[in-house]
């Protein structure tokens, strides 16, 4: 068999067809499968829902962690600065511990209270004391008479009679009176929050 | 297969670009019965070739705008169709690899089920069958949709030299398989 022989031969043989309905029907069943296709293709919107919805949903929480972190961003700078200052959240903690509270401390750690096992720390005017070691600021409120340790020095704070401060520490001494008398790489701030928070 | 191109096909693309289903289908009816053809010579079965032409269709129309009129939009057609059965055959095989006895059966099935006018119809797709996939595209673009072989490699996405070699070895194949055969003799 040649060639040609071949190809007649292969042309010759027929493929078996569908009934004339089937052709009658067919283009109408391939335009409803485009039409179903159509539909479908519609039908993502619907199905885009629940992802809209989960986008939705986690922009929210986004915007939400946002607005808590900068929350609490502004509460921890202010908490750094201003808590301790704060002469009702003061008021507060030592009226919740009555004569237990020996320090209320804010530091890199954040907000820590030390507490006497006992009742036997003496009522006087709070002090406030801030510290710059060059890479953190510690403060606290604390008493005259408290050993405390902060910004890695232990001190010991006094009171005296006119309402100035002095700071003892192991290899200094820091007065509110003569304020530059200190390490040259501590910078120290204090002050007698007075009556207003008793 | 040398088509006339019925005169209102031209409108029938440019509605059907524009979505017209209608003239669509109007395009379908005209062609249906090539592409049918086609798909059967891919697959062996009626059953796979009404849905590989319902499929060609719809394949068709989702990418019209892509048909430039730079061929016969039968020779397009036919095109999507050898490729759709090219991959309906990529499916068969791993099927049968699979359920390779479960598949012997079905082919047996399909040799009894019958459907061909004659017996040389049925003989000639058997040897058809019994070609590899490519090796059948390659006779079914060439021998009866009568494409060049440059077009056949085109649709075929592969060389000219591939193509000529795929016609050759087929045709030997095809000449041991259909041997003893007279075409006078049917």
């Amino acid at each position: 068999m040649n060639n040609s022989e071949l190809d007649a031969l292969l042309k010759k043989a027929r493929t078996p067809e569908p009934p004339e309905e089937f052709w009658e029907e067919f283009p109408q069943q391939v335009t409803r499968g485009l039409n179903r296709a159509r539909t479908e293709n519609f039908r993502p919107r619907q199905n885009w829902f629940p992802q809209l919805a989960w986008g939705f949903a986690t922009a929210i929480c986004i915007l939400a962690a946002f607005a808590v972190g900068h929350w609490r961003g502004r509460m921890e700078a202010k908490a750094s600065s201003d808590v301790l200052a704060d002469a009702t959240m003061v008021r507060e903690t030592l009226a919740m511990f009555p004569n237990q509270v020996r320090a209320i401390v804010q530091d890199e750690h954040g907000l820590n209270l030390v507490l006497s096992d006992n009742a036997d720390v003496p009522a006087s005017p709070p002090i406030y004391v801030s510290i710059y070691d060059g890479k953190h600021r510690s403060s606290l409120v604390t008493f005259s008479g408290q050993e405390i340790q902060i910004a890695g020095q232990k001190l010991t704070v006094l009171s005296d009679a006119q309402g100035g401060i002095i700071l003892m520490g192991n290899d200094f001494a820091w007065s509110s009176r003569d304020p530059a008398y200190a390490k040259n790489d501590l910078k120290i701030q204090a002050k007698n929050l007075g009556q207003a928070t008793m | 297969m040398a088509r006339m191109a019925q005169p209102d096909e031209p409108n029938w693309i440019q509605n059907s670009l524009a979505g017209d289903t209608e003239a669509y289908a109007a395009i379908v009816k005209e062609h249906q019965k090539m592409v049918h053809a086609v798909a059967f010579r891919m697959t062996g079965s009626l059953a796979d070739a009404e849905d590989l032409t319902q499929e060609t269709f719809l394949r068709a129309f989702r990418q019209i705008d892509s048909f430039r009129g730079e061929s016969k939009f039968s020779t397009w057609l036919c095109q999507i169709a050898v490729n759709l059965g090219l991959n309906w055959c990529a499916r068969e095989n791993r099927r049968d690899d699979i359920h390779s006895e479960w598949a012997a059966d079905a082919i047996s099935e399909n040799d009894s089920r019958g459907g061909f006018p004659d017996e040389l119809s049925r003989r000639v797709q058997n040897a058809l069958d019994k070609l590899p996939a490519k090796q059948r595209a390659a006779i079914v673009l060439t021998i009866y949709e009568n494409q060049t072989h440059a077009e056949a490699a085109k649709t075929l996405n592969c060389t000219e030299a591939t193509v000529s070699w795929r016609v050759f070895t087929a045709r030997q194949k095809l000449k041991r398989l259909l041997k003893g055969i007279s075409h006078e003799q049917f």
